[in-house]
């Protein structure tokens, strides 16, 4: 047990710097995201300029903050990895239950769907429909949350199909309950545990998958910043100043360390469930 | 055997068929792309003469039918961008990519291979815990940070290797580092894990009643079961590998079929993108195809399921 109480503390130290960086950064004197200081570009962090005004972390090409700007994309890619997660979440689950508790044709359309997904390697989907749909701090959640639906959905499905034949569905089902009833007061509950704990696995991957599309210039677009897009702009300037890209990259490595440490230890050592669940890419 | 080989053949042409099909629909909700491949003034009438070039006037029935004829022959008709074939631009840039998607996959189960086996071997459950450590470290990593990183440690401060393009090997050598230890990662901890859910097994206890060393056990019975596993993940994995390429290619300027289809996606090149959609997900369709009927071969229960 003295190794599951270290690697959570490990977790709870990598998420906590990254709550700090989110949730209090924006309150100091000073935070301005997008304030330029054309004097003051690409100084390395710890150097004050030359007007006197003091930059933590430095600053990029356009003298903006580079605290301000990390806080700025950590509440851009937390936020984008939430609210895809809770769209993936209802979605899969929803349907899930319905495909494993009527059975029949809803089944096979409905795996059919998860199937056809499945068989398109995850970016090259998300690459084919932000090209159709441009993109939008909401619209990325969307179509992130709605790619991601497939772990949910098989998952609860096969839940489901052994749940439905158990004594209190029949029970309820024999008294003349009706299946949305069933699905709702039976089904949820019971699969509900484990939905989140898949849950806690994607919102890592699928915070990875936006810096990703952001990265690649297809998700988040200036002049607001995510930490994808802030790798990305400060890639041109790598020998200059790599500060630009390594430090989103560390809030990066930390937001997801900390959430893929923390879901391990959810889900029980060398349970391979989640590793299952996610394949797929 | 042959029915089930069938089946599957079948289904994964369906399946192809599928993600055309939805790529199609979803490029023709993108909107009208004569606007985008005339200049601003042009007059109703160039309007209207370009959509009946294009086809566009008629009914989307009848363009998913053309739609579909034109794919069976392997015609996704020309790039908006570039005088040449949208499938051509795309098969042009297939070799780069499969030589990384390639060497990083062998690179990556070779490695995780050797080193999941040598831990196994080594008894020591610290260094086994410590290698899985780095492996999760590893896998929190995003694909363009770690090929960042790589770049600015071996080309920027280093100087022994270029950052950008395709040339020689060492060209290679950093892309493939990037891809091959993302699969590495993963690979390296499910080999494990089958490896110790092997461990448990009552033949395996059987073995060692028998007189057999612990190398010979691990080797001669655990090793052919856990590759199992293996097999179907790495196969599985392939669209997080094709995916992964997409970023890397990226991230190092290598002019593969990823790289393609991100510029693609900036200038609304559409029949180059459907034409990428189609290629990548044939190849993958293909692969997965191939390890089902293998894992056929291996493991004949998968045959009656």
């Amino acid at each position: 047990m003295a190794k599951l109480s270290l690697s959570t503390a490990i977790a709870l130290i990598f998420l906590l710097l990254v709550a700090v960086l989110i949730a209090v950064v924006p309150f100091l004197p000073g935070y301005d995201p997008y304030a330029q200081n054309l004097a003051a570009g690409l100084l390395p962090p710890g150097q004050s300029s030359s007007d006197g005004t003091f930059y933590p972390l430095g600053t990029d090409t356009l003298g903006r903050d580079m605290l301000s700007r990390l806080a700025l994309g950590g509440q851009v890619s937390l936020f984008i990895g939430v609210s895809a997660v809770a769209v993936s979440l209802v979605l899969g689950v929803v349907l899930g239950l319905i495909a494993g508790f009527y059975r029949g044709w809803t089944e096979s359309v409905v795996m059919g769907i998860a199937d056809l997904q499945l068989s398109v390697p995850r970016v090259l989907l998300l690459i084919a429909v932000a090209a159709v749909m441009g993109s939008g701090v909401v619209k990325l959640a969307i179509l992130l949350g709605v790619t991601s639906w497939v772990s949910y959905g098989r998952i609860a499905r096969a839940m489901a199909l052994s749940l439905r034949e158990r004594e209190f569905v029949l029970a309820a089902t024999t008294l003349g309950a009706t299946a949305s009833w069933n699905i709702r007061r039976h089904l949820l509950p019971n699969v509900l545990p484990q939905m989140l704990i898949v849950a806690s696995y994607e919102l890592g991957q699928i915070i990875v998958l936006e810096s990703a599309l952001s990265y690649l210039g297809l998700g988040v677009q200036p002049p607001l910043a995510s930490w994808g897009t802030m790798v990305s702009d400060g890639q041109t300037y790598l020998e200059l100043d790599p500060w630009l890209s390594v430090l989103p990259s560390i809030a990066l490595f930390l937001l997801v360390a900390g959430i893929q440490i923390a879901s391990q230890s959810f889900t029980r050592e060398n349970d391979m469930t989640a590793e299952l669940a996610k394949s797929g890419g | 055997m042959g029915y089930f080989i069938a089946r599957r053949t079948l289904q994964s042409m369906l399946t192809v068929l599928g993600v055309v099909t939805v790529t199609f629909f979803l490029v023709r909700l993108a909107g009208d792309p004569t606007s985008l491949l005339l200049p601003v003034e042009a007059s109703d009438e160039d309007i209207a003469r370009l959509r009946t070039a294009l086809g566009l006037d008629q009914s989307l029935a009848v363009q998913y039918a053309k739609f579909l004829a034109h794919t069976l022959v392997g015609d996704f008709g020309e790039s908006l961008r570039q005088r040449s074939s949208a499938l051509g631009l795309v098969l042009e840039r297939l070799p780069a990519t499969l030589e990384l998607a390639i060497s990083a996959f062998v690179l990556g189960i070779a490695v995780a291979f050797g080193i999941g086996l040598a831990t196994r071997l080594s008894r020591s459950a610290r260094l086994r815990a410590a290698v899985m450590w780095l492996a999760l470290a590893r896998q929190a990593i995003p694909v363009f940070s770690f090929g960042l990183f790589l770049i600015l440690i071996f080309a920027v401060w280093l100087r022994w290797l270029p950052s950008l393009g395709r040339g020689g090997i060492e060209h290679l050598i950093l892309p493939a580092l990037t891809l091959a230890t993302y699969e590495l990662a993963l690979y390296l901890r499910l080999f494990n894990a089958s490896l110790s859910n092997e461990q448990r097994q009552d033949y395996v206890r059987t073995a060692y009643s028998k007189g057999q060393s612990r190398a010979g056990v691990i080797i001669r019975h655990m090793l052919p079961n856990a590759l199992l596993p293996l097999v179907t993940i790495a196969g599985i994995n392939l669209g997080l590998l094709l995916g992964g390429t997409v970023v890397t290619e990226t991230v190092f300027s290598w002019p593969g079929v990823g790289r393609l289809m991100v510029q693609s996606v900036s200038q609304r090149d559409y029949p180059v993108i459907i034409a990428g959609v189609f290629v990548v997900s044939l190849i993958f369709v293909a692969v997965n195809l191939l390890v089902d009927i293998l894992y056929g071969f291996l493991d004949p229960r998968v045959r009656l399921a």
